[in-house]
């Protein structure tokens, strides 16, 4: 067994909503590994992107606890929290979420221009090598509003990996894109996930897509319905 | 960061209609805020002009000599040795000169007027007779030639005058002709000279409506003063700026030589009279100003004129402020999903700020100094016009003939700095806004 880069413990999220409560995250409880492949499978407002967003250090639980590499997210400073995302996890967005005034990558590099350290010449090669891993080498000057749905989300695929995060975070990936692109992408990611040993942790409610997940997470209401590993 | 500077501006340029609305709004203002402190740098130029050639040196050393405690004049006896004190304690100096003054009534065949007299010595007046500018004929003249007659360097030569086209025209005379002036002593006798017109000058506003220039012989002898006696030494400095530091060193200077002073009042000499005569001293006292102290009753036309210009430019500075603030607004709302993927990615509060202000000020600084580049092109044009200023009112105001815009480096950067401090200014709060924004609520705002 490999180290946790993830755990959460009997953890609650509710939402005010006026004088009721949401409650969108109800008593979860589990633990993500390095090198895993994981979905998160549910049915529309069953609280997927709320345990993203818990995860992802961009949201606090209301109860529990939810530990990044070890540190518990509720006792960190915006700034701690900020860098802890910058430096652990990656994003992908179900509306990809590029920066539309820059270029392809530009938006690739943007998140090393954010932490630093490494000269532009590094850069270059590292945003390169990742541009024609995810099939987009000749697209490098493009803008997004120039791209495909499914091109774009493998510039969101690359921005996620460029910094090399322990953990990259897909909240429905394929959701805005037809099912053939949707399966190319889980594809990518999956090959991505073995060759580069990059830990995945992606939601959907597409059978067809959480099929090609090792692990499977099934939610509903904001619980856990089952967690089990895939046989092949 | 490169990287933020190019998304501020790139940013810009994707929102072309507001960026090129703001823009204009930002040019605009400044423009009108370099034209009217160049119009002001204009009348400035036209104040020292006028005051240093009419009524003032860079510092005057004047006084009043009581021969009873009830009189007074406006005169410096032991002239030789006070000048010969000031040329060896002035640093800085350029040259100086003196000038003997009077008050009195000119009268000519048709109308007669007050005026102030200045005796000067021609041999030491280079500069001012180098510097007026004399008017043509006509434009004193009924029926007058187009050309400029008279010689001022005749004014060496006794009993002549140089008059002023103003007075010229009210009493009716050109070069050649002769008028009388009439005075009163010290002693009460009247005492007159017929002077010869032997130039005509160019008005240079109020000041000029009341002077005249006379040899200082023709002076000093129509009031009866001996040779060594003038009426104030005029004292020309290589940098006008540093006037009343040399006011002060040579106030010391005098005062360790064991001349009397006056307490320093800074105004013109004529407003002194009443002081002077109510006073219970007998003879000599002396009285060191600036040139500005001398004109101090005319400022009041700059300090007006800046009142205007701040009043002007506040105004509009407000209703573009509100502007921009409204346009960043709308464009942090516009922007908020992207704030929040930025900051999920992770980006600081702290750029997300920066970001935004950049923006604000690359639009400021690009937008104000395109406008102060076209005011300042446009103020040189105005200048260079030479346009007549068709109000007679007015020209007594601005103190010239004809609109005189200045340009100096240093307006033209208060003016881009002003306006670029204000639109970031007024960027601040909704920048402030976008930076606070949380994170989660920004991404799913449309997700
Ligand atoms: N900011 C919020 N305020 C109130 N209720 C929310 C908020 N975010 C999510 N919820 C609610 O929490 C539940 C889970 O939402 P979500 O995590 O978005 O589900 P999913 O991503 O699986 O569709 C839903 O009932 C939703 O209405
Ligand atoms: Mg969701």
């Amino acid at each position: 067994m490999t180290t946790p880069i993830i755990s959460l413990e009997n953890v609650t999220k509710n939402y005010a909503l006026g004088s009721t409560v949401v409650t969108a995250v109800s008593g979860v409880s589990f633990v993500i590994r390095e090198g895993e492949f994981t979905a998160i499978a549910g049915p529309s407002g069953s609280g997927k992107t709320a345990l993203r967003n818990l995860i992802g250090c961009i949201d606090t639980a209301s109860e529990g606890v939810v530990s990044v590499r070890g540190h518990n997210t509720a006792a960190l400073s915006d700034r701690r929290l900020t860098r802890l995302r910058l430096d652990t996890i990656g994003f992908i967005f179900q509306n990809f979420n590029l920066i539309n005034v820059l270029t392809v990558v530009q938006n690739v590099e943007f998140p090393l221009l954010l932490a630093g350290g490494l000269s532009s010449s590094e850069r270059q090669e590292r945003v390169n090598t990742l541009l024609a891993k995810v099939g987009l080498a000749q697209f490098a000057k493009h803008r997004p509003n120039e791209l495909s749905g499914g091109q774009r989300q493998r510039v969101a695929i690359a921005r996620a990996l460029v910094t090399r995060p322990k953990l990259v975070l897909a909240d429905e990936p394929t959701a805005n894109l037809d099912s053939a692109t949707g399966t190319q992408i889980i594809d990518l990611m999956h090959e991505l996930n073995r060759n580069e040993k990059t830990t995945f942790l992606f939601s959907t409610h597409d059978h067809r897509i959480m099929d090609r997940a090792e692990r499977l997470i099934q939610v509903a209401d904001g619980r856990i319905a089952s967690d089990e590993q895939v046989q092949r | 960061m490169w990287m933020l500077l190019s998304i501020a501006f790139r940013n810009l340029v994707q929102a072309r209609r507001r960026t090129g609305l703001l823009s204009l709004a930002i040019g605009l203002v400044t423009l009108l805020l370099v034209m009217l402190l160049a119009l002001t740098d204009g009348i400035n130029d036209n104040l020292i002009r006028s005051a240093t050639v009419v009524s003032a040196g860079h510092v005057n050393v004047a006084g009043f000599y009581k021969a009873t405690t009830t009189e007074g004049a406006p005169i410096v006896t032991n002239y030789a040795e006070i000048r010969k004190i000031v040329e060896e304690n002035t640093p800085g100096l350029d040259f100086v000169t003196d000038r003997a003054r009077g008050w009195s009534k000119l009268v000519s065949e048709t109308a007669s007027v007050q005026a102030a007299l200045s005796g000067i010595d021609a041999t030491q007046e280079t500069r001012l007779l180098r510097e007026l500018r004399l008017a043509k004929e006509s434009d004193y003249k009924e029926g007058g030639r187009d050309e400029v007659i008279g010689d001022v360097n005749r004014i060496s030569e006794p009993e002549t005058a140089i008059l002023f086209a103003a007075q010229a025209e009210r009493l009716g005379i050109g070069v050649g002709d002769k008028f009388t002036v009439r005075t009163e002593t010290s002693s009460g006798r009247t005492s007159t000279v017929d002077l010869t017109v032997i130039a005509v000058a160019q008005d240079l506003g109020m000041l000029s409506s009341w002077s005249i220039f006379v040899p200082k012989e023709t002076l000093l002898a129509l009031y009866q003063l001996d040779s060594d006696t003038t009426g104030a030494i005029w004292v020309y400095l290589k940098d006008i700026d540093e006037a009343p530091a040399v006011m002060n060193h040579l106030r010391e200077v005098f005062v360790q030589k064991g001349y009397t002073l006056m307490e320093y009042q800074p105004q013109p000499f004529f407003f002194k009279f009443e002081v002077v005569t109510g006073e219970d001293w007998v003879g000599q006292k002396l009285d060191l100003t600036t040139w500005k102290d001398e004109v101090s009753f005319l400022t009041w036309v700059l300090t007006a004129f800046n009142f205007l210009t701040v009043m002007l430019v506040s105004i509009l500075v407000v209703i573009i402020a509100i502007g921009i603030m409204n346009v960043m607004w709308a464009s942090v709302r516009e922007r908020t999903r992207e704030i929040g993927t930025m900051r999920a990615i992770g980006m600081t509060r702290s750029r997300v700020l920066v970001m935004f202000m950049l923006e604000a000020l690359m639009l400021g600084f690009f937008a104000s100094s395109a406008g102060a580049a076209l005011g300042a092109g446009v103020a040189l044009a105005v200048d260079a016009a030479n346009f007549v200023i068709p109000y007679s009112a007015v020209r007594a105001i601005l103190l010239a003939e004809t609109l005189n815009l200045v340009i100096h480096p240093e307006p033209l950067l208060f003016s881009v700095g002003l306006l670029t401090t204000f639109t970031a200014g007024s960027a601040l709060w909704p920048a402030i806004h976008a930076a606070l924004l949380r994170p989660v609520a920004a991404i799913s705002t449309t997700e």
